[in-house]
């Protein structure tokens, strides 16, 4: 593949270009899923090709092409190169300068996925399904996920770098159902359960077997709970809804083509400007948030991102003021981008952001509460074309009375306005507490491209939060 | 014979049980464009296997986009090895009979012909058209050949195109936003659409707010075809209802909406974005959703009708096979007009409220009840004295999709095709037949972001 890529590069430069880089991808993912004891989906996707980026007189171009031989790289790079003039339009794109690399880079796997017979998987998930199995819940289902990724880059600054990434998750949901009311509950986390670079033994690590009982349970439970009242209190926010408020209100806004407009049809911009680094007020002095693609499992993680940048960590808030951005070599500030498989365009993107831990325990956090909600797990999420309102929903809640968990709530949300919110966090939990998860449906560009990205989030605590918004 | 069928064929010839074969290939180009030049422009071509062995009654799949001889063995392989693994699904109703496969529109030449450099040219046509204005936005064409082939004597093929332009006129302060859609390229005007954006992002200059609180209001097509999609998806497929998670779950034959609401999936609609069969071959058929206000059903799908307990009928809405656990889903979203001539009339009807021109970002609060958020986008305006009046900030709402539709003063007698595909994956495009609405219930639930950049 690395000669392959060699040859489109050479190829996109006799076409014109003043620049250009080549991506061979080979990606195969694996999915197991059963629902109520039978299995509900099996796929085993592969699919492989070889994807070329050019500058021609300051335009972009892209192309790409299924077949890895000559002819397809050759292919690819005319069709970029045409593309490119013909989108033209004058003016100049400079790219932020790179040394050059040649290196090779693989995530560390104890089990291969793919040794892990289909037979073994399915098992696997009927055992976890099974401790969902209670009369309210109307559907329990477990799955899990592998994936293979191996990529070669070359490009026309003299970078050669070859990555192989894998990846497992998996999770449980239960839908609870009775008295005109649907309400579930998912372990480790909603929205297809949790991920990492990682094998099996990721998968294996989980715990689903053992959590099954106690999702199912609680899922029941909803279904005699109240719904959220709504008020303006203290929330405690664990750890996985945290992820989510990181992504949502730190990551995309503080993505550097987003703040220059590249988005902006889709995805959309970002309340914050160039000019803000260094000086806005993003939270209270608590809010540290770092960008880190070599965080150890993280979904976002990588030796060299798409553009052959080697992975390394960026601090993006610190105590509360935004100092550093997500970007590219475009855009100034490059490390962080990639390219949804071989026939789509590198974007900026997320690599793994964290917000840091602070000190102390949940339950300190939570007796640190006179009146106010415990709020645990993901359900529903939107947030405006700014990422300044947000209005998020959770699985479970639990009323916080002088500092103790009281009864349970149903179908709690809350909502606020980023940097106000932010300003509000006045506890974060420590490190004991800390938990990193990873998602593969963070939805950019046009066409749509998904990445897969890893959060790290203590539990944290925020003080006078809108919460129980109805219809 | 088309070169889809053909793959699919060859696939066929490599297993040596039951099997399906699902081909999709693609030629398509995006030319996208940022601050009024293009920024990302991407030419994709691909083709896909999706391969179903069968061996007693169990299921394995396997996916490739290697198709010459010796990746369609090994995709073979692979999807024997996985039936030979799996245990038998107990709703799996067989691979589908040969059935007869509705008439329509064949590919447009017209569209098939464009290259990167029309495509190009395109955009930068829409981008001219907003003048001063930068702007932000995609042309996009592409053709697909589809084909579904099976060892019951399945032989379905259909080449597809579709294009769409997206305009975004928008800085600093302003912002406005049009799109337009069609299986034909001749029905674009990628000028015209230039001008919609441009003229709306003119009207949104100092932006004022409102306090939050249930407004009357008028949604442009592009709006309620977006709140329809997601009301849909939740709400109108047979897994949701089986499962009893659809606003739909208990109400088949219930008033849920205003009288004047109808709405269907149809595919054969030849306004829309025609299909003449689903993932499995089967044939498209016309679904009535909800009629005069009455919910009637939702789609099925071969799978899905086993398991309800009937037969094993569909209605011609099979998901990819590595979805199926999504259940079949209505991609062909059709909701009848009304009497009124304009939106100005639907102002008018209206009296006091809120315009909207465009949603963002929704998210499903609650599907049981069918609650959707998100935010308004790129045209929110005040309704006053049955007018169109001064601009307003992006709008967080709360809405309950079913009682939106309760209460509906007016809706348009045109309606329009709005591109619902965001062009994840292999190509699919779909797209909702939407009129323009005017209803009494509009639930603001914050202010969000001023307009623009």
């Amino acid at each position: 593949m690395r000669e392959l890529c060699g040859e489109a590069v050479e190829a996109a430069r006799a076409a014109g270009a003043s620049y250009a880089d080549a991506r061979a991808v080979l990606r195969r993912q694996q999915t197991v899923a059963t629902k109520n004891g039978r299995v509900d989906a099996l796929s085993d996707v592969e699919s492989e090709g070889i994807g070329v980026r050019v500058l021609v007189d300051g335009a972009w171009g892209f192309a790409c092409d299924r077949r890895l031989t000559a002819d397809g790289a050759h292919d690819a790079a005319a069709r970029a190169a045409a593309f490119a003039r013909a989108s033209g339009g004058g003016g100049t794109r400079e790219l932020a300068p790179v040394e050059p690399r040649r290196a090779t880079y693989e995530t560390s796997v104890e089990i291969d996925p793919f040794s892990v017979p289909i037979a073994e998987k399915i098992d696997f998930c009927l055992r976890a399904e099974e401790g969902l199995r209670r009369a309210e819940v109307k559907v329990a289902e477990a799955f899990v996920r592998a994936l293979r990724e191996q990529k070669v880059l070359v490009t026309s600054d003299g970078a050669e770098l070859e990555q192989e990434l894998v990846e497992c998750g998996g999770g449980i949901d239960a839908t609870a159902v009775g008295d005109g009311l649907a309400q579930i509950r998912s372990y480790p986390s909603a929205h297809g359960g949790s991920s990492a670079q990682a094998g099996w033994e990721y998968v294996l690590s989980l715990g689903l077997e053992r959590e099954a009982p106690r999702v199912a349970e609680q899922a029941a439970a909803l279904l005699q709970a109240p719904e959220c009242a709504p008020g303006v209190m203290d929330v405690v926010i664990d750890a996985e809804q945290m992820q989510l408020q990181v992504h949502e209100s730190v990551g995309h806004p503080t993505e550097l083509d987003r703040v220059l407009g590249s988005e902006a049809a889709y995805a959309g911009t970002s309340f914050l400007k160039p000019v803000d680094v260094g000086s806005l007020r993003y939270g209270s002095p608590l809010m540290n948030i770092t960008a880190d693609p070599t965080t150890p499992r993280g979904l976002g993680t990588f030796g060299f991102d798409d553009e052959g940048i080697p992975a390394e960590p960026q601090p993006i808030v610190r105590e509360g003021v935004l100092v550093g951005w997500i970007g590219s070599r475009e855009a100034g500030f490059p490390g962080s981008m990639r390219a949804d498989g071989w026939s789509r365009m590198p974007l900026v993107r997320m690599t793994n952001l964290h917000l840091d831990p602070g000190e102390g325990t949940l339950e300190e956090l939570i007796e640190g509460v006179d009146d106010g909600l415990y709020l645990e797990t993901n359900k529903s999420w939107s947030i405006d074309d700014k990422r300044l309102n947000f209005q998020f929903g959770t699985q479970v809640a639990w009323e916080i009375r002088d500092g103790k968990l009281g009864k349970l709530v149903r179908d709690a949300t809350y909502t606020g306005i980023t940097p106000q919110f932010w300003g509000s966090l006045d506890a974060v939990a420590g490190l004991d507490a800390w938990r990193l998860q990873g998602l593969t449906n963070c939805g950019k560009g046009q066409p749509g491209q998904s990445a897969h990205v890893s959060h790290g989030a203590a539990p944290a605590r925020f003080r006078g939060v809108q919460v129980g918004v109805h219809a | 014979m088309n070169a889809a069928l053909e793959i699919a064929e060859a696939a066929l010839a490599h297993v040596g049980d039951e099997a399906e074969a699902h081909v999709q290939s693609e030629r398509s180009g995006l030319a996208r464009f940022a601050g009024s030049r293009q920024h990302q422009p991407t030419l994709i071509e691909d083709a896909v296997v999706t391969l179903r062995v069968v061996r007693d009654g169990r299921v394995g799949v396997a996916v490739s986009n290697r198709t010459g001889d010796a990746g369609l063995r090994e995709l073979a392989a692979r999807a024997t090895d996985a039936a030979e693994n799996t245990p038998a699904d107990p709703d799996f109703p067989g691979l589908p009979e040969p059935a007869a496969l509705p008439i329509v529109a064949g590919p447009d030449s017209g569209t098939l012909a464009l290259g990167p450099g029309e495509q190009a040219e395109l955009a930068a046509d829409a981008i001219a058209a907003t003048g001063h204005y930068p702007a932000y936005g995609f042309f996009t064409s592409g053709s697909t050949e589809i084909a579904v082939a099976s060892t019951t004597g399945v032989r379905a093929e259909q080449t597809t195109t579709d294009a769409t332009v997206l305009v975004l006129a928008s800085g600093d302060g302003f912002s406005g936003y049009a799109t337009q859609t069609s299986a034909r390229i001749a029905d674009l005007d990628v000028r015209a659409c230039g001008v919609e954006a441009a003229a709306k992002a003119a009207r949104t200059r100092d932006a004022a707010t409102v306090e939050p609180g249930v407004y009357r209001a008028v949604l442009e097509p592009y709006a309620l075809a977006e709140l329809l999609q997601y009301f849909a998806w939740d709400s109108f497929g047979a897994v949701g209802l089986l499962e009893e998670r659809s606003y739909l779950a208990g109400r088949i034959g219930e008033p849920i909406c205003d009288a004047r609401i109808s709405i269907a999936d149809d595919a054969l609609d030849a306004d829309g974005l025609p299909r003449a069969f689903d993932f499995e071959g089967a044939p498209k058929e016309r679904v009535a959703l909800v009629e005069d206000g009455i919910a009637r059903g939702v789609v099925w799908d071969r799978r899905s009708a086993t398991r309800a307990g009937g037969d094993s009928r569909g209605t011609g809405h099979a998901p990819p096979v590595v979805l199926q656990s999504y259940g079949p889903l209505p991609f062909a979203l059709s909701m009848r007009g009304g009497d009124a001539g304009s939106l100005d009339e639907l102002a008018e009807a209206v009296g006091d409220g809120i315009y909207v021109t465009r949603l963002h970002y929704l998210g499903v609060v609650h599907p049981r009840e069918g609650v959707v958020t998100g935010t308004t986008r790129d045209g929110t305006f005040r309704i006053r004295d049955g007018r169109v009046a001064e601009p307003l900030a992006n709008l967080r709402f709360t809405v309950s999709v079913p009682r939106l539709l309760k209460d509906v003063p007016a809706l348009t007698r045109d309606v329009k095709l709005v591109n619902g595909s965001d062009f994840y994956g292999d190509r699919f495009a779909f797209g909702v037949l939407a009129p323009a609405i005017a209803t009494a219930y509009f639930n603001v639930t914050g202010v969000g972001s001023s307009p623009g950049i």
